[in-house]
């Protein structure tokens, strides 16, 4: 299980208002439960080996300390928006500019975010949900892999 | 405003019209905009179909690459921009656009064009076309605006351009015809498109590594992504990257800035 995985399953529990998820798999379980103020909370995984001790219950709603799962949890509170191409990442429309985003801004549904260079098509990312930028992960000019974090956004 | 298209390229469009392929829908004529890309890509937004055009015979505010100014004086070049809705990923796009941007002028002109990579068209060692590319996607789905200037008249250029550039008319010491022009373009980039659309993807690479005599074994310097490349460069690899032989080895450039030694 790694963490797109994850963050596949938290956008079908929302896509389908699930309340709970649970999955089990060789070696592992993963449950996710939303409580009441909306807020999504990922268990512990449990050795699925582990025999079953009679006693309470595993605390479904445990703070997480897998980093996998701490990185989901972010995952929740935030939008991330991740790049869909290998590039060269651009805040600005040219050098010197400001950028098309800073931390603390507003940003609309459909606001460009930056620009992907690959293969010199300006490729413009848009914000998929309206919010405030939290975090910007890649500094100007640089490179970026696909899939690679370029913006955290708080969604309004 | 938009006016309707002028008599040269309306009757240069219906003696071509067998080959035109995608760009047989709407042809959208302004004797000024700010820029073709801009105006292109407000339609795609408004969900204009594929093939659609928007030329201009002069842009208030025509731009290349990060911004950069292309001079776009009236009636001393071709302004063009198309959107592209490609049903498949189409990852030599640029590249293909270059080979088509060369073939259309050359097909026109009779006038050798050498390509700068990605898609920088060349005549005798100075730039006369570019092409900026956008993509963008509006509620249908994505969408590339394709936008290209080629310059046909030597006009007063600013002078940091004026050194580097030159123009058809220029070189050609007479006049062009513009309806050739663009219909030739035109034709050649929907023959490329639909080679791509098609996964023939070899003989765009081909294509553009015979034309590129002005790029491959040229020395190049630049900041690409962050790291400083130096070195000459090879060929362009299947992908459409351009392969420089550095001192450390062989470097794969798919974006950032090359100057060239």
């Amino acid at each position: 299980m790694d963490f797109d995985e994850i963050t596949r399953i938290l956008g079908m529990m929302k896509e389908h208002e699930l309340s709970e998820f649970e999955l089990e798999r060789d070696n592992f379980k993963l449950r996710i439960r939303k409580q009441g103020g909306g807020h999504w909370v990922a268990a512990s995984p449990q050795p699925q080996y582990a025999a079953p001790v009679p006693g309470p219950p595993p605390p479904a709603v445990a703070p997480s300390a897998s980093p996998v799962l701490a990185a989901a949890n972010e995952e929740m509170e935030f939008a991330i928006v991740k790049s869909p191409i290998v590039g060269t990442f651009y805040s600005a429309a040219e050098p010197g500019a400001k950028p098309y985003v800073s931390v603390g801004d507003t940003v609309q549904k459909g606001q460009i975010l930056c620009i992907i260079e690959a293969m010199k098509l300006m490729n413009e990312i848009q914000a998929e949900i309206s919010g405030e930028v939290v975090k910007t992960y890649v500094e100007n000019g640089h490179a970026v892999q696909y899939s690679e974090r370029l913006f955290a956004i708080k969604p309004a | 405003m938009r006016e309707p298209l002028p008599r040269e390229f309306v009757e240069a469009l219906a003696a071509a019209s067998g080959r035109l392929g995608i760009f047989t829908r709407e042809i959208l004529w302004y004797p000024v905009v700010s820029s073709t890309n801009d105006v292109a890509g407000m339609l795609a937004d408004r969900e204009a179909p594929e093939g659609t055009v928007v030329v201009a015979n002069a842009q208030s505010a025509g731009r290349g690459r990060h911004g950069r100014v292309w001079a776009s004086p009236p009636g001393a070049g071709l302004y063009v921009s198309a959107i592209f809705r490609p049903k498949r990923d189409v990852p030599l796009l640029t590249i293909a656009a270059g080979v088509a941007i060369a073939e259309g002028i050359q097909s026109a002109t009779g006038l050798a064009v050498d390509l700068k990579w990605p898609n920088d068209a060349f005549v005798h060692g100075r730039k006369v076309a570019g092409i900026l590319a956008e993509a963008n996607s509006s509620a249908t789905g994505p969408y590339v605006i394709l936008g290209c200037g080629i310059n046909i008249m030597p006009a007063a250029y600013p002078p940091e351009v004026a050194v580097r550039a030159t123009s058809l008319e220029g070189e050609l010491s007479r006049a062009v015809d513009r309806g050739l022009l663009f219909v030739e373009c035109l034709a050649s980039v929907s023959k490329w498109y639909e080679d791509l659309q098609r996964g023939r993807l070899a003989q765009v690479v081909e294509a553009w590594r015979l034309r590129a005599t002005a790029t491959i074994g040229r020395r190049v310097r630049g900041d690409v992504g962050g790291t400083t490349v130096d070195g000459v460069v090879e060929t362009l690899d299947d992908t459409g990257a351009l392969v420089v032989r550095t001192r450390t080895g062989l470097a794969r450039v798919t974006a950032g800035e090359l100057t060239w030694v």
